[in-house]
């Protein structure tokens, strides 16, 4: 069954076309990526997806309810998250703290039960917290509990991205690049995570990535963006021998990319 | 109703026009540096203000001497300004490097912060400099071009009335045209001016083609910060009395001329300080008659930030200016 | 030194001993010496003493209520000054909640508000109209002025214009992108001024320049409300009612979604936060303290005119903010104190010490140079340099540390709850 599903998407910036005619599906519980070189137009479509840009014409369903048009934040709401290709955390305040943020649409603390420091209001932070601090230690970052997210390394801070985002409790989750930047070991235990994370969360992931190995190891589907068109999609088998997936990370397509 | 408006529409113009090209130069201060560093330089105003006390106390000093009896006012213009000029440019390219440089990193906020410092600094210095020499801030320079000139734009159309304007007005527009023009062909036709668009563009960039991008925003605010003391310099000559207090909602008129003309745009901040100018005066001279005396000419200023809020909610891009995409 | 505080850090009964030695000491000093300003500031730094220590909060806030309630004004209470004392006293206060006010705003939400005198401004003209028989100019029904008992009302009503003014105002302004909105913000505070100052016609209602005069004082119990030790007590009770809720909100769903949107707010918006509504709500909560506030400043001064709202007063409340530490509730209690007692205290006391010496003929200082004049000369320079070197402010904002032991096991719930003592030598050492 299809959860998410992408109709003739579009986007233009004024004469620039970043996207054109993206036609998709997302498979429920599927590991999806989205692969193809630099400026492809994945992370426009990422955008277009959560609601950061609208589409110039098409259409996006999620469960076969159309979310286009809608905000970034209700589109979290209706059960997408995701993770920025450059990092996008709430740098000065806790590890912790960043987590109970993504927690926002569950919690019902108003502005007066706040005020009033209502016995429901507190048990309900009380319960978040602990939330929180469970999605950290799945993540592995329950040390860094009480840290500012701003002088965590490199990689946690991307695990921390993956955490923020699971508090929003999502069905999809839509990771843009996990993997940039990480050393090899910490590349094997992101890999472990997203599968660890499909097969216990009930979690459908599209990812975008350029390491090879973690995109052929893990995923069901794969995605080839190239100029704003889809060339290619398939199993990863099928991705591997396709020749205009091989023309566009190699061939004659490489040079125009590279201008 | 309309024929009153229209009686005054001669006199409105005029009024408009000078207070619009002052307008128009100080917004280019603004226009040049958010440009280049997305910055709203608050103390800006306040360089146009300082031009204006600095003007003033060398016109009082050659006053002082009885050189500026024996000396053709226009040669007096010149020297001040050009004197004017490069102090306020100076004043300018300091503040950047104190105040400004050393936080071309941190968040805006803390930026804008030091910008309003500045801003409030200056203001009490210039006040205890000119209170210290003067005794009183309020200063009032010698007349240089006051002779008037009658208008008879009921020669055109029995509709209106006549107009009479300072000959200061001329003095004030030629100069704000040369100023322009020049600027204009600086930042398009050569090599610094080329660089300096190149920085405003792509900062990084500009620096990997070995563009020196320190020396090209000192340059700039030294430039943009010239052109406003120049600007105060004519302020003054035209309207005689200045105080410390002037720049501020100058300034922020010029920005809303800026904002209007398309922020980042230079020929967008003549125009938009042009039409402020005739705008501002327009409402000055005729909201109490069309509102039947319910809206005091104070309004006027109401008006001025109206607009600002207006262009910046429906029309962030101003009329020339191009629509830009946050990068996510 | 550093040993030193590190042993009074560790031992709570030492603590004890010089807090309340401190605190004997200023109170004695206070009451014997009644002109002596230097014991009256003392005495009230006892609370900042007090906020260095490692009691628990409870303690803190009942030893620091002690000192406000009872020794601070019967310390004062015994000379000609007493008056003078608490009119400063009450001051303070009250641009400690408008700081607080601003905090959440700049501080939290990370939006430059420079406009923020209006909603002052709106709280004192409430209450103004009202309280004087100008509202008899265009109200078809009542009588005015009403009596000082409605002050007591007026206080929430001034709390809620200036909240609804926040929204108001905020739903045009917030659309506006991030460096813009300083601009139009300041445009407003602007707007609104002018708009008082000018509306004496068509209808008269603001009076326009001339001010509302005779403001009716608060009564209660058939008391009237004149003098500013009365006054103190209001604007105390009011005062701690906005520390709770501003450390309330701070730490909760709320105060996270603010800080999430100073942080990134694309980030925020994918967390599903309401960017226009979290912003509204900073700037209506924001808005609110500063509307009480301006209704007992109307009341105190029984007089309001448009000249106590210029930008001046909106850029010293930032200036509070940005000395004390944006986002840090207790740095901008103390920012707020400092300059409002360098305002009304030491630039004065030093302005009149350098025109006695000038009379006496031991230095001349020229009127230029007079202290109470450099307002503006000391707020950009505490602007710039704060912002150069020091951008966290005094008492920097510090973030919650939570217990691991709360976090992880479910059974134990003693303990629950925010522990802010363990940070607190992070800060003495510093």
């Amino acid at each position: 069954m299809s959860i998410l599903t992408v109709k003739n998407l579009t986007k233009q910036f004024g004469g620039l076309v970043a996207n054109s005619n993206i036609d998709m599906e997302v498979q429920k519980g599927s590991i999806t990526a989205v692969i193809g070189p630099n400026g492809a137009g994945k992370t426009t479509f990422f955008n277009m997806v959560t609601g950061v840009y609208q589409p110039t014409s098409g259409e996006i369903l999620l469960n076969n309810e159309s979310i286009v048009g809608l905000k970034p934040h209700q589109v979290t709401k209706k059960g997408i998250a995701r993770t920025f290709q450059n990092i996008r955390l709430f740098g000065a305040i806790t590890v912790l703290e960043n987590v109970m943020v993504g927690m926002h649409n569950h919690l019902h603390g108003g502005l007066f039960s706040t005020i009033l420091n209502l016995p429901r209001v507190r048990k309900e932070e009380k319960e978040a917290r602990r939330e929180a601090y469970r999605l950290l230690e799945y993540v592995g970052l329950e040390s860094f509990y009480n840290e500012e997210a701003s002088s965590l390394p490199y990689g946690a801070q991307r695990k921390l991205e993956i955490a923020r985002a699971l508090a929003t409790k999502p069905k999809v989750l839509l990771l843009d690049e996990p993997a940039a930047g990480m050393n090899p070991k910490e590349t094997s235990e992101l890999t472990k995570l997203i599968y660890n994370m499909r097969e216990e969360l009930d979690l459908t992931i599209v990812l975008i990535e350029h390491d090879m190995k973690l995109v052929m190891e893990i995923s069901e589907h794969i995605v080839v963006l190239d100029h704003g068109e889809k060339i290619a999609e398939g199993t990863p088998d099928d991705i591997r021998n396709n020749e205009k997936v091989i023309e566009a990370y190699l061939g004659k397509g490489a040079a125009t990319t590279a201008s | 109703m309309i024929n009153e408006v229209l009686h005054t529409l001669p006199q409105v113009l005029i009024d408009g026009l000078t207070l619009g090209a002052v307008y128009a130069i100080v917004a280019l201060g603004y226009t040049m540096v958010y440009g280049i560093l997305e910055l709203i330089n608050f103390a800006h105003g306040e360089i146009f203000m300082t031009g204006a006390f600095v003007g003033t106390a060398i016109l009082l000093t050659f006053a002082g001497f009885g050189w500026l009896a024996s000396m053709p006012a226009l040669v007096a213009l010149v020297l001040v300004l050009v004197v004017t000029s490069v102090v306020t440019g100076l004043l300018g390219m300091g503040i950047e490097r104190v105040a400004y440089r050393p936080l071309r990193n941190a968040p805006k906020l803390i930026t804008l912060i030091t910008a309003i410092g500045v801003s409030f600094l200056l203001q009490d210095i210039v006040r205890f400099i000119a209170e210290l020499k003067n005794g009183n801030y309020i200063l009032t320079g010698p007349s240089l071009f006051s002779g008037q000139i009658g208008i008879k734009a009921s020669s055109i159309s029995s509709i209106f009335n006549d107009a009479s304007v300072k000959s200061s007005f001329f003095i004030v527009l030629i100069v704000a045209v040369i100023m322009m023009v020049t600027l204009d062909f600086f930042v398009n036709k050569t090599k610094w001016g080329m660089a300096m668009r190149a920085v405003a563009q792509d900062r990084e960039t500009a620096a990997l083609m070995s563009v020196n991008v320190n020396k090209v925003i000192a340059l700039t605010f030294f430039i943009g910060s010239a052109l406003g003391g120049a600007t105060g310099v004519l302020f003054a000559i035209q309207y005689g009395t200045i105080d410390p207090y002037i720049g501020f909602i100058l300034g922020l008129k010029a920005f809303t001329a800026a904002v209007l003309g398309g922020i980042g745009n230079i020929r967008g901040a003549m125009f938009g300080g042009i039409l402020i100018g005739i705008m501002e005066m327009f409402a000055a001279a005729n909201l109490p008659v069309i509102s039947h005396g319910v809206l005091g000419a104070e309004y006027k200023d109401v008006f001025a930030f109206a607009i600002l809020i207006i262009v910046l909610i429906f029309k962030p891009e101003g009329l020339f200016g191009k629509v830009s995409i946050e990068k996510v | 030194m550093k040993n030193v505080l590190h042993t009074i850090q560790q031992n709570k009964r030492l603590q004890a001993i010089v807090v309340g030695l401190y605190i004997v000491v200023t109170f004695f000093s206070l009451y014997l010496a009644q002109k002596s300003v230097v014991a009256f500031l003392l005495l009230l730094s006892s609370l900042l003493l007090l906020y260095f220590t490692t009691f628990s909060n409870r303690v803190k806030w009942l030893i620091g209520g002690v000192v406000m309630v009872v020794l601070l004004p019967l310390a004062a209470s015994q000379g000609e000054a007493y008056q003078s004392y608490m009119e400063v006293a009450t001051l303070v206060g009250i641009y400690i909640a408008m700081a607080l006010g601003l905090n959440i705003v700049v501080g939290m939400a990370g939006l430059l508000d420079l406009g923020f005198v209006a909603f002052f401004a709106l709280g004192a003209y409430t209450y103004g109209i009202f309280a004087t028989g100008q509202a008899n100019n265009f109200m078809p029904f009542g009588h005015y002025p009403l009596s000082g008992e409605s002050f007591w009302v007026f206080i929430f009503i001034g709390c809620f214009v200036a909240a609804l003014f926040g929204i108001l105002l905020g739903v045009p302004v917030l659309r506006v992108k991030g460096d813009y909105l300083a601009i139009v913000t300041l445009g407003f505070g602007e707007i609104i001024r002018i708009i008082f100052n000018n509306l004496d016609k068509p209808v008269n209602i603001t009076n326009g320049a001339m001010g509302l005069a005779s403001v009716q004082p608060p009564r209660l119990f058939g008391i009237d409300f004149m003098y500013p030790n009365q006054f103190y007590y209001i604007v105390l009770v009011i005062l701690i009612t906005v520390i709770f809720a501003v450390r309330r909100l701070e730490f909760s769903k709320i105060g996270r979604a603010w800080k999430a949107v100073r942080e990134n707010e694309i980030a925020a918006q994918a967390m599903g936060i309401h960017l226009v509504k979290t912003k509204l709500m900073a700037f209506a909560v924001g808005a609110s303290f500063s509307g009480m506030m301006g209704v007992v400043f109307a009341a105190k001064q029984t007089f309001v005119d448009p000249t106590s709202f210029t930008l001046l007063e909106s850029i010293t409340i930032l200036v509070m903010v940005i000395l004390g530490g944006m986002g840090s509730v207790p740095g901008v209690i103390l920012g707020a104190a400092l300059v409002t007692i360098l305002n009304l205290q030491v630039l004065t006391e030093l302005t009149n010490w350098l025109n006695q010496l000038s009379l006496n003929g031991v230095i001349n200082v020229p009127d230029a140079l007079s202290p109470a004049k450099m307002q503006r000369f000391i707020f950009g320079v505490i602007l710039i340099l704060f912002a150069l070197y020091r951008p966290q402010g005094l008492l920097p904002a510090k973030n919650p540390v939570f217990d691991e032991k709360d976090l992880k096991d479910a059974d134990k719930l003693i303990n629950a709850g925010v522990q802010k003592e363990a940070t607190q030598h992070v800060h003495l050492d510093s």
